[in-house]
């Protein structure tokens, strides 16, 4: 009986299909079919186009678009104006979405490896030939290595929550997200000073120190645009960052600071701030603790000193320290997103945490924010637990305060390669890069060959994708039902969102959650996962019906009300119920309890560092294929200042190579004034080894495979700026 | 009796972060191909490796007296009742005319339709009540579009209290309807229109010509 | 559930129910707590359950530490004492590990 059922369903979905490809078709010349259809409809009947609400996942931020769809073919995307997160806007990548379902280099079909891993030689299989052949591999590995001797990976997706619930009912902890090459160090810090990740209000904010992020070229919806509309407000900001970032193009006022050296910076300011008593005093009296340390702690750290360390004059020190405390609170040193940068990041958003501490912006219009999300609620997965299972995750204990659902992919890695404590020899992912993302690629690589079976769930083939062994085709955000995703949206508002089909299914994709919930029933795991996504959405929307009318009307659920007077003296989520300034459970641990400067590595002569950033219209690796994307940037290039490429005898665009101890690559320089003389650049996601990836192949470099990877002490999140490269004439 | 529409843009370059949200959102709407575009953003800075301070967007500026549509020898390209300046896909033959015509460089051959093309302030969306896809998409709302001759709409508020100049081209003023905010650094990139020789240019356009120089 | 876990209480009832957990967090292996705490607690410190929904965040780590002193002051003592040590000092290990104040909150599951 099932069986007939799944034969006349895939008949439907055959037909369906049948649909689907031919507007697959179209996509070799997109313009002239859907002139064409324009045609049959008649131009001026709006009625022949349809609006669909979904949420763009072209990036994390989740923004609310409308799409525009015609005979079944989405024609466009528009920003969804209802949207308290974006505002009424869809960035390059959210308008280069239609791209990303009407792709020729999607992966089609589940795909088995042939020939030696990363030859790119495929088979087609049918859907239940790859979940036999997963399924037996995932049941083999779990009783040779235990259930942990299989490890997953997912990205920031709507359904990467399955994959999480997939692995705790097959039993294995070894859960990896994309974070921990991200922004795990700063969450750590955050949260070991404040107990939460505030919520930056930039919007009512009157001085804004930005160090090392980009806020109007790597978008974090609202904050890009509140940051624009402060400006108009005359609000100041000042910039921290070794390259001319259009950030920086756009600041009162830009440094060029030494790359590794903004802990100094900020401990100058504390030491300012404290010394000429511009602190607040019945907030730090009330709110925080360890006060008196942390006064003398930063006595030796002087602007003269900093002036030393970071190259920005002591006396512009001194006065950002009083024109900070002279705004505040509605002043602010902003907390960043990304901050896999040095080994002791998390004790540099620590020093940021603390300058913040000192103003009394806590909870204060245009200061960092009670972070108030909407809590949709779940369903639970009653897991089994294996006895036979290791006692903690395989990269336990080598950080000092892993974030233990986070994990690290960097650890991981390294104990993969080791087989230590215990062998990993399965991995899973899902809509995530690291051949991209993670630096040291030669160490990835090592990583995979350690393993008996890979699988990867992608759009896509990326480079990820090309070095698996079975390569499972997904839908894109465009045709898939998505669980509800709760969201922040700075002072404005929280709000839910989530996604429903714009178009069927193209091809034989299929979203995650149909892929685990298949081969959880091969695997005698059936019960784990017996609901669907509607289920699941109903027991998130039981306790919060009114989102469903919201998401229904406006394709968007916002609560907006005030965002700042919350806490109401409520104790910190600290072991001292206050702000700590002074970490005691650090203490104990044996770490810094406040942060000490050590001084970056010195930069021998003809040495760079090279550090990692972002454009608008690059999300990692993740869009540098697209076409409308591919057409803003064809490949990257160093960027590297004029006084060393003359020394080097560089020419703007000559082709060069980039060498460090992890791996030497060959790309094209972009001479500029918007880096240091010391620092070089590039951007993510080129350079790749899939063949798959038609418009980048062979374009640019990967910084991934020149990058070192060292990690934070504290939180285990990847390192990238602790790498030194040669640059030379190809 | 309903007033004719005059449609403008207003831009607040100071605002443009050279996101390229426009361009791209542009292309789709649009169906522009591949090494085309309909609209841009003109940087100041990064000569010779320099910093690149102020971007700035711009588009076909559906100009009052344009010299594209005086170009066509075919009357495939004319001036709207709604101010908009558009072109007949099925008269224009594709002679490129317009194209030298244009002081702003705001049109394309189209290879595969092989015909001309530029922005027409989206049309198609004002006819199902929506505004130009860069408008709408933009994340810092560096344009604002509307009706001019509508006392109520935004851009004639701001044209009341804002200040506002035109890109002008050297040599003939076809006198715009893209606006900015004086005080933005504008670059001066409009250019003398380069006619081809094999037509008769109506006595008007060089009339126009020799006031501007004259001016 | 219930019923068996009142007859074992029964049991129990005669040994000394005392079991104080001291040590901060240590010894107990806090993944088999998650499945213990899933199995025996939630039932009915849930949504909607019949006591309070629990989860270890609903508690700092001083607080958790408070409830283990002393577990033999609970309401559900009985069920308690059903525990062996080992069970209960990894409950213990779990909540008190993945508190709200702990380094590693647990994420609402």
């Amino acid at each position: 009986m099932p069986e007939t059922k799944t034969k006349m369903m895939s008949r439907r979905k055959f037909l369906q299909m049948s649909g689907a490809l031919a507007a697959a078709t179209a996509v070799a010349d997109p313009c002239r079919v859907l002139y064409a259809l324009t045609k049959v409809a008649g131009e001026n009947d709006p009625a022949r186009i349809k609006e669909v609400f979904s949420a763009c996942d072209m990036c994390f931020n989740k923004c609310g678009l409308i799409a525009q769809v015609e005979n079944n073919v989405i024609r466009k995307l528009d920003p969804n104006p209802k949207s308290l997160k974006s505002r009424g806007m869809l960035c390059a990548r959210g308008n280069a979405g239609v791209k990303q379902l009407y792709d020729p280099d999607r992966l089609k079909y589940p795909l088995l490896r042939k020939g030696a891993r990363g030859e790119g030689k495929w088979m087609r299989l049918t859907w239940d030939q790859a979940l036999d052949h997963a399924a037996e591999q995932l049941d083999r590995i779990g009783k040779e290595y235990t259930r942990c001797g299989f490890l997953f990976m997912a990205g920031t997706d709507m359904q990467s929550t399955f994959v999480h619930q997939f692995a705790e009912a097959y039993g294995s902890y070894n859960v990896i997200s994309h974070e921990s090459n991200c922004l795990l160090s700063r969450n750590r810090a955050f949260l070991d000073t404040y107990g939460v990740m505030p919520t930056p209000d930039v919007l009512n904010c009157k001085y804004v120190i930005m160090p090392g992020a980009n806020r109007f070229e790597a978008i974090v919806t609202p904050d890009s645009m509140d940051l624009m509309s402060a400006k108009a407000k005359k609000s100041k900001l000042v910039v921290l960052d070794p390259r001319f970032t259009k950030t920086a193009a756009f600041a009162d006022e830009w440094y060029p600071i030494k790359p590794g050296t903004d802990m100094a910076f900020f401990l100058a300011i504390a030491h300012v701030i404290i010394a000429e008593e511009l602190y607040d005093k019945t907030f730090v009296k009330e709110m925080t603790s360890g006060f008196e340390e942390l006064r003398e702690h930063v006595k030796q750290y002087t602007p003269q000193w900093a002036q030393v360390e970071t190259d920005i004059p002591a006396r512009d020190i001194k006065r950002i320290a009083r024109e900070l405390a002279a705004a505040a609170p509605s002043a602010m040193v902003y907390p960043g997103r990304r901050s896999s940068d040095y080994e002791d990041s998390t004790q540099i958003r620590r020093s940021y945490a603390i300058v913040n501490a000192l103003l009394g912006n806590w909870d204060r219009e245009g200061g960092l924010l009670v972070p108030k999300k909407v809590k949709p609620g779940s369903m639970h997965i009653e897991a089994p637990f294996y006895e036979d299972n290791p006692d903690d995750r395989v990269d336990a204990g080598r950080a000092q305060m892993m974030f233990d659902e986070e994990g690290s992919f960097k650890h991981t890695r390294d104990a993969v390669i080791e087989g230590k404590p215990y062998p990993i020899k399965g991995w899973m992912t899902y809509k995530t890069n690291p051949m991209q993302t993670g630096a040291n690629r030669d160490k990835t690589i090592e990583m995979i060959h350690k393993l008996d079976f890979m699988m990867t769930v992608d759009i896509a083939m990326s480079d990820t994708a090309w070095m698996a062994d079975l390569v499972l085709p997904a839908p894109s955000y465009l045709e898939r039902q998505d669980p509800l995703s709760a969201f922040l949206a700075s002072s404005t508002c929280s709000g839910v969102i989530t996604r429903d089909p714009v178009v069927p299914a193209m091809f034989e994709s299929k979203p995650v959650f149909w892929i685990v919930k298949e081969l959880a029933k091969r695997l005698d795991l059936g019960e784990f996962f017996d609901f669907t996504v509607d289920d699941f959405r109903k027991a998130q929307l039981k306790k919060i019906p009114e989102v469903a009318k919201a998401l229904k009307e406006d394709g968007v659920y916002n609560v907006s009300g005030p965002s700042f007077g919350l806490h109401k003296g409520k104790p910190f989520k600290t072991r001292s119920k206050k702000i700590e300034l002074y970490n005691t459970r650090y203490r104990d641990k044996g770490i810094d309890p406040m942060p000490v400067y050590n001084k970056p590595k010195v930069i021998p002569k003809n040495y760079f560092r090279i550090v990692v950033g972002r454009n608008a219209y690059i999300t990692q690796s993740a869009s540098t294929n697209n076409s409308l994307l591919w057409e803003l940037e064809k490949e990257n290039k160093l960027w590297i200042h004029p006084k060393p490429a003359a020394n080097l005898n560089i020419n703007d665009n000559e082709t060069i190579i980039v060498k460090s101890s992890a791996g030497k690559v060959t790309i094209k320089a972009r001479v500029t004034k918007e880096t240091r003389p010391d620092t070089v650049y590039m951007d993510t996601g080129y350079g790749v080894l899939s063949k798959g990836l038609t418009n980048i192949f062979g374009k640019g470099a990967c910084i991934a495979e020149v990058l070192e990877d060292k990690a934070d002490k504290i939180s285990g999140n990847m390192a990238m700026h602790e790498t030194l490269v040669t640059v030379s004439k190809a | 009796m309903k007033q004719r529409k005059k449609y403008v843009i207003i831009i607040d370059a100071a605002k443009c972060i050279d996101c390229k949200a426009c361009l791209v959102a542009c292309k789709v709407e649009n169906k522009v191909p591949e090494g085309f575009w309909r609209n841009w953003i003109s940087v100041l800075g990064g000569e010779n490796g320099s910093l690149r301070t102020e971007y700035q967007p711009s588009q076909c500026m559906q100009c009052n007296d344009p010299s594209c549509v005086a170009a066509c020898p075919v009357q495939a390209t004319y001036k709207q009742e709604n101010g908009l300046v558009v072109i007949d896909p099925e008269k224009c033959i594709g002679c490129g005319n317009c194209i030298t015509a244009c002081p702003y460089k705001a049109r394309y051959r189209n290879p595969g339709k092989r015909i001309a093309d530029k922005c027409d302030f989206c049309e198609d969306r004002l006819n199902r009540g929506k505004e130009p896809a860069c408008v709408v998409t933009c994340p810092t709302k560096t344009r604002v579009f509307g009706d001019m001759n509508d006392p109520e709409s935004q851009v004639a508020q701001m044209a009341k209290t804002q200040k506002l100049v035109q890109i002008a081209a050297p040599h003939i003023n076809t006198r715009p309807n893209i606006f900015y905010y004086e005080g933005t650094q504008l670059l001066d990139w409009a250019v003398t229109p380069k006619l081809p020789g094999n037509i008769n240019m109506p006595r008007d356009f060089w009339k126009t010509v020799s006031t501007a120089e004259k001016g | 559930m219930v019923k068996r876990l009142s007859i074992l209480a029964i049991v129990m009832a005669f040994l000394v129910v005392s079991i104080g957990v001291t040590m901060a967090g240590e010894g107990g292996n806090a993944r088999k707590g998650k499945y213990l705490f899933r199995k025996t607690c939630r039932s009915c410190h849930m949504a909607d359950g019949s006591a309070k929904e629990l989860s270890p965040v609903s508690k700092t780590q001083a607080d958790w530490q408070v409830v283990f002193d002393d577990i033999s002051k609970l309401q559900c003592k009985d069920e308690w004492a059903a525990l062996s040590e080992k069970d209960t000092k990894d409950i213990y290990s779990y909540l008190y590990g993945h508190a709200f104040d702990s380094p590693s909150p647990a994420k609402c599951k």
